[in-house]
């Protein structure tokens, strides 16, 4: 599996798969090494968590999973494509339609409503107006923010913004959603239901989710944790407090 | 992506500052309605200078007493030429011209059936008023002859006054002028006020000619012995063969009388105007131009501020999938909104502001206003191309003002924008 020359398996199996992944950054003194040769394969359905102190390289991973930036060498399969050679237009047009990101800030537009937020992913992909009605209905519901299409963002508190973001994220229906430090703003009692519902989406809909977190507490909450040091995965471990009883794995 | 739901995104970001998106329109409004009300004006001025010249024979030159009366700058002490039957005589010697017509003015006060107006009389042989203004034409009536020492032709004007709604005067009534003359008593000034009737002979249709529409005309005899002018005249039509003779003609008169006379070509009159009214707006339209420019700069500051408040909102996008070109599009669809909106409340701005300055022109110049009740007025004119062409122009400069804003938005890595706090 660390052999990068070895042609990666096609397969349906996994949503995400890194091969020898590496990052480095030149300063004017030396190079950084952000991410030392990464390989991990992420299943379609599975919830995962990447942990890690400051400076191992979270961020870093996420951006290159979520295709915001090129590694240095190493290959990135999401849905069996290879997202390091594509072409800066194709990676946002792929961006659109295979992740979905759920940042610590939110990142709400405060001008526009929840919906417009919600359906601004789908406004990009050509989604016609319907369809992303019905769309966004139905992401509210699932997030519990039902028939709040018209509030404005500054009208709703922490907890609700990131549920709004949450939907956003899955308007498009994507491949696997990235979570950046999702409950990094919210209180424990707001971050579990944030946890909770993340959980409900991997559940209840199958849903791909990545969460890069410090927070143990809602590692703990998911299938599997990679804990990464200096750039490199140094150790998986199981999350204990991820329900069992409804998961299949596939 | 559809263009519309692009646009929407657009206007929803220059809703959100208002204040200063309508700050940024004010600037672009300003140099277009310059631009605009400044070529009307010029346009509308040409306009009513060819008008004028129309209603004029354009061969014609105005001699008068003393060189002063055209000359810009302070006026000086000139040397003046008594214009005498003399004069005339001299003139009409002179090779290339056809016909000399002299002519007395006097200011009164003319009455007729109660009301009262203040009147310029011209005494001239009205049987050449035909060169003078070549479609003047009676509406009633007959000419006055030289040999009339009470008979009276009004101008359109005189006996249709705009500020009354019934006529002043009608034909075959009689009028009385007053006439304050000065007349020396030792050393002691004293004024004395003559009266005297007349009776309407004739009154002319509206001609657009200044002169003749708001003048009373007598014969000379008649004039000469109402102002007391002892046969001195206040000026003397020398009309020419052909308007293209008028510079040699001229200049024969200035070999005989030098800088003594005052000679005025209405045709090359209208040209300087011309010219200088073009130099006018010539330079103020520079000044336009520049503040258009300016108004460049200020969609740039506006959207380049926009562009850097907005790189954490700029970067989401481009994380959620938005393309380069996609957030290029989005921020040039704000300067051009408010290039657009700009233009167009600019030209309206423009042509109302064109209307104001014609009024305000006419309300300073004494002259003018009376001109203005006479009908012969000037209004701007709103050529299509002129129009087009500050259109375009600030159609493109923000166009243009908006690409380096929007190049910059669309060049944003959404890492680090999303990292910004």
């Amino acid at each position: 599996m660390s052999d990068s020359k070895k042609k990666p398996r096609r397969s349906r199996k996994y949503a995400i798969e890194t091969y020898d992944l590496w990052k480095t950054y030149k300063t004017a003194y030396e190079e950084v090494h952000a991410l030392h040769g990464i390989d991990l394969k992420i299943k379609n359905g599975e919830m995962v968590a990447v942990v890690g102190p400051s400076g191992s390289g979270k961020s870093t991973l996420l951006n290159m999973i979520g295709a915001l930036d090129r590694p240095s060498k190493g290959r990135i399969l999401i849905d069996n494509t290879d997202i390091t050679r594509l072409k800066e237009s194709t990676l946002a047009r792929f961006r659109n339609r295979k992740v979905g990101f759920v940042f610590q800030t939110y990142n709400l537009i405060a001008r526009s409503k929840v919906e417009k937020n919600i359906e601004l992913p789908a406004i990009m992909s050509g989604t016609t107006k319907k369809a992303r009605k019905n769309r966004v209905k139905d992401l509210l519901e699932l997030v519990g923010l039902g028939g709040m299409q018209n509030r404005k963002p500054n009208t709703l508190s922490g907890g609700q913004q990131q549920r709004v973001a949450i939907a956003r994220a899955l308007v498009n229906e994507p491949t696997f959603i990235l979570a950046d430090e999702p409950t990094g703003n919210l209180d424990s009692k707001t971050g579990d239901e944030i946890a909770n519902i993340l959980i409900k989406i991997n559940q209840e809909r199958k849903a791909t989710i990545v969460i890069v977190t410090h927070d143990l507490e809602l590692a703990d909450k998911t299938q599997r944790i990679l804990h990464l040091r200096d750039g490199k995965v140094e150790k998986e471990t199981e999350g204990f407090s991820y329900p069992m009883k409804n998961f299949k794995d596939k | 992506m559809n263009l519309i739901e692009l646009f929407k995104l657009s206007f929803g970001a220059l809703n959100e500052r208002k204040v200063r998106s309508g700050l940024t329109v004010l600037m672009v409004v300003i140099g277009v309605a310059l631009m605009t009300s400044l070529n009307g004006l010029g346009a509308g001025m040409d306009n009513f200078i060819d008008d004028q010249l129309g209603t004029l024979g354009a061969n014609i030159l105005i001699i008068t007493p003393s060189d002063s009366g055209t000359a810009f700058g302070p006026p000086q002490e000139t040397p003046e030429t008594k214009l005498t039957s003399q004069t005339v005589q001299t003139i009409e010697r002179v090779h290339g011209v056809e016909h000399v017509i002299p002519y007395y003015t006097g200011v009164v006060t003319m009455r007729s059936s109660g009301e009262e107006k203040t009147v310029t009389i011209r005494g001239m042989d009205m049987d050449k008023i035909d060169y003078i203004a070549p479609n003047a034409e009676l509406e009633s009536g007959s000419l006055v002859s030289t040999t009339d020492s009470v008979g009276m032709n009004l101008g359109y004007y005189i006996a249709y006054p705009s500020d009354l709604d019934k006529p002043f005067a009608k034909r075959g009534q009689s009028v009385t002028v007053e006439y304050t003359l000065v007349e020396m008593e030792g050393d002691r000034e004293k004024l004395v006020v003559e009266k005297k009737s007349f009776q309407i002979k004739g009154i002319f249709n509206e001609t657009g000619n200044m002169n003749l529409d708001n003048f009373a005309y007598i014969s000379p005899a008649a004039a000469n012995a109402l102002f007391d002018k002892k046969g001195v005249y206040d000026g003397i039509y020398a009309i020419t063969k052909d308007a293209d003779d008028n510079e040699v003609v001229e200049e024969r008169i200035r070999k005989i009388y030098g800088k003594n006379i005052g000679i005025i070509s209405p045709k090359a009159l209208a040209e300087t105007i011309k010219d200088v009214m073009a130099q006018f707006t010539g330079f103020i339209g520079a000044v336009a131009l520049v503040s258009m420019f300016v108004g460049a700069v200020g969609i740039i500051t506006t959207l380049y501020t926009s562009v850097m408040e907005r790189t954490r909102e700029i970067g989401l996008l481009k994380a959620i999938g938005y393309s380069n070109r996609t957030i290029l599009i989005m921020f040039l669809t704000e300067s051009i909104a408010i290039g657009l909106l700009g233009v167009v409340l600019g030209l309206l701005a423009g042509a109302g502001g064109a209307y104001a300055l014609v009024q305000f022109l006419m309300q300073s110049d004494p002259e003018a206003q009376s001109s203005s009740q006479s009908g012969a007025t000037m209004s701007p004119v709103f050529r299509p191309t002129d129009v087009l062409e500050v259109f375009l122009l600030a159609f493109i400069l923000s166009v243009i003002a908006g690409l380096y804003p929007a190049w910059r938005a669309s060049r944003l890595s959404p890492i680090t924008a999303l990292r910004k706090e």
